[in-house]
């Protein structure tokens, strides 16, 4: 295990050193001086030498980078002119909030998407099926942002059965106020998940250990909790590994329409007050994310299924 | 694997066949793309009104015989600029498919044909573009580019090219050692025409499957970042610049943002509908 892990871990290296040169080479892409553009209206000749230092903007293009990483591994990612404080707190601080939001949105796809999964996989072919995944495909063209708001005005403003806004004041208000976030995220995961998790489940309806179940006269009932759902969560991780990125995108989106205080919604505002190294380093902390999931994911998958030795 | 014999005599013009074919999910995803393309064309023959003009006389009417779709609150009649914005939108698909389509065809086909540095270069800038998610890339590329429909395709095409760089550069792998490509250089053909004649037209159905998922991801994408501002400005008929502007409305003229809101979904099902009737055309030519 732990030698699987180094051997993993130096794989990630050559692509989070790719990462961060892409992510240094984003502020290169400002057109003209870059300086001039962050500071915006407040830029003055003083101001303007003091970036140009903070950035190492007079280097060579590598030793700019090298000063980039230099600075970033001692936890400097620059100040940030709108907040005044250092950019590292500001974004860091957001984090927690983002994470709660991707799990919650990943619980809610799976509770939304198991029942379906079920029903499509036990009628497979009939109209049930059918009636399902046509529901899940005009699902999968729903922009977030976009049933964000419908369900905001819907099921908040409308029917006043749920917040719309913030992040409330801890625990079960919390939770209340993470539902609606939640589930504009899961009705555009669930799609995916229901396609995956009928396939897994028609597969193992077919295999040998659930014949014999059925042979043996086992309830239906114990049979799909037991063997079948059971099965069906090495898929679920995967394919969940493979869309944390469109996870992410979810939850930038929603947390702008829902004014939740997480990286995405800084993300989003930074645009407006030119924070460039604000955003530089939300980029690269959700790439970060993206590696760290996938590797966790694979940890999981070898769990759920001790047939997959990381041994090898 | 062993080549189909079948797999060297079936010509490129039939693989790419769109409008033949029996499957009829296809045929209803084309009509429908076409329709809704003509439309938006042909739109001042069709539709009396203007997009932009201000009719504030006739602000925020609901639905009706007059307005199918209602008017917003400067009196735009909202079927109109749905009309009108499939401009915009279909055109952010097609080109946001088109760019990153052809770059990702062309460095997939490199990688994978010539194999060597080649291949480790170009495979280690997929592997590092593919670990950002791609609407937080985009996001940060326009924020630093500033906004605009030029700087999203530009955005657009930096990020997206490595997904198809990646089924090209995994479809040519498989076919480099075929007997055909084999007999090609054999024959004493050279790299260029053995990898546009005889390995691309076959590598590339896959690519052409994913594109018509990535087209409904990018109308999806180009109407997101409009809404925050990034992409189309006003007073350009767009479809998430009109849900955008109606958003404080939602609650007295839904209609401004249902609309356009079900535009984007009905394209998104069109072109799945032609992606699934790609996809198993793909596989039965595989089948042979």
């Amino acid at each position: 295990m732990t030698r699987y892990l180094v051997g993993r871990i130096l794989q990630i290296v050559p692509v989070i050193v790719g990462i961060s040169i892409i992510v240094f080479l984003l502020v290169r892409l400002i057109p003209g001086d870059p300086a001039t553009a962050m500071l915006g209206s407040r830029a003055t000749a003083e101001l303007i030498a003091r970036v140009h230092d903070q950035f190492g903007l007079d280097l060579p293009l590598w030793r700019q980078y090298l000063s980039y990483v230099g600075h970033a591994l001692q936890g400097d990612f620059g100040i940030s002119f709108f907040y005044q404080t250092g950019v590292w707190e500001v974004t860091i601080e957001r984090l927690p909030t983002t994470l709660l939001l991707m799990g919650s949105s990943i619980l809610l796809s799976i509770v939304l998407a198991t029942p379906f999964a079920v029903i499509a996989a036990v009628r497979r072919g009939g109209a049930s099926d059918q009636a399902i995944r046509l529901a899940f495909t005009a699902a999968l063209g729903m922009p977030a942002f976009w049933s964000g708001i419908v369900l905001a005005v819907l099921l908040g403003a409308r029917l006043r059965l749920l917040p719309t806004s913030g992040l409330g004041e801890g625990g079960l208000d919390t939770v209340r106020h993470l539902i609606l976030p939640s589930l504009t995220i899961a009705l555009a995961l669930s799609p995916i998940l229901v396609r995956t998790l009928r396939s897994s489940l028609i597969e193992v309806i077919g295999s040998d250990y659930v014949m014999t179940g059925t042979a043996m006269g086992l309830r239906r009932s114990t049979l799909l909790v037991s063997y079948l759902l059971r099965n069906s969560l090495r898929p679920v991780v995967s394919i969940i590994s493979i869309n944390v990125g469109y996870l992410i995108g979810g939850t930038v989106i929603v947390e702008q329409i829902f004014s939740l205080p997480g990286m995405g919604s800084l993300l989003i505002g930074s645009i407006g007050t030119r924070d460039y190294a604000i955003i530089q380093l939300a980029t690269l902390l959700f790439a970060l994310l993206v590696i760290v999931v996938n590797l966790v994911a694979d940890l999981l998958y070898s769990l759920l299924d001790p047939r997959i030795s990381l041994a090898r | 694997m062993s080549a189909a014999p079948s797999d060297m005599l079936v010509p490129v013009r039939r693989r790419l066949r769109l409008v033949a074919g029996t499957d009829w999910s296809m045929r209803i995803g084309l009509a429908g793309i076409a329709l809704l393309a003509l439309a938006a064309a042909f739109a001042p023959l069709i539709l009396s009104g203007d997009p932009i003009k201000l009719n504030l006389a006739e602000g925020l009417q609901p639905p009706s015989l007059a307005h199918w779709f209602g008017t917003d609150q400067l009196g735009r009649d909202v079927l109109t600029r749905v009309i009108y914005g499939a401009r915009v939108d279909l055109q952010i698909g097609a080109i946001g498919v088109a760019i990153p389509l052809a770059i990702g065809l062309v460095l997939g086909l490199l990688a994978a044909y010539f194999g060597g540095w080649v291949d480790a270069l170009i495979g280690r800038l997929i592997d590092v573009v593919i670990a950002f998610p791609f609407l937080v890339l985009v996001i940060a590329i326009v924020a630093m580019l500033g906004p605009g429909l030029i700087n999203l395709y530009i955005a657009i095409s930096l990020v997206s090219w490595v997904l198809y760089a990646r089924i090209v550069r995994g479809e040519v792998l498989a076919l480099r050692s075929r007997e055909y490509v084999l007999a090609a250089r054999s024959l004493g053909f050279g790299d260029a025409r053995i990898m546009f004649r005889h390995v691309l037209p076959n590598a590339i159905a896959p690519a052409f499957v994913f594109a018509m998922s990535d087209f409904a991801l990018d109308v999806q994408l180009g109407a997101t970042l409009t809404f925050f501002g990034l992409g189309v400005q006003a007073p350009t008929p767009e479809w998430g610049l009109m849900i955008a502007e109606g958003r404080n409305l939602m609650f007295t003229a839904p209609w401004i943002v249902i609309f356009p809101g079900l535009a984007i979904i009905v394209v998104s099902f069109l072109v799945s509908l032609i992606g699934d009737g790609l996809a198993d055309r793909v596989r039965g030519i595989d089948r042979g």
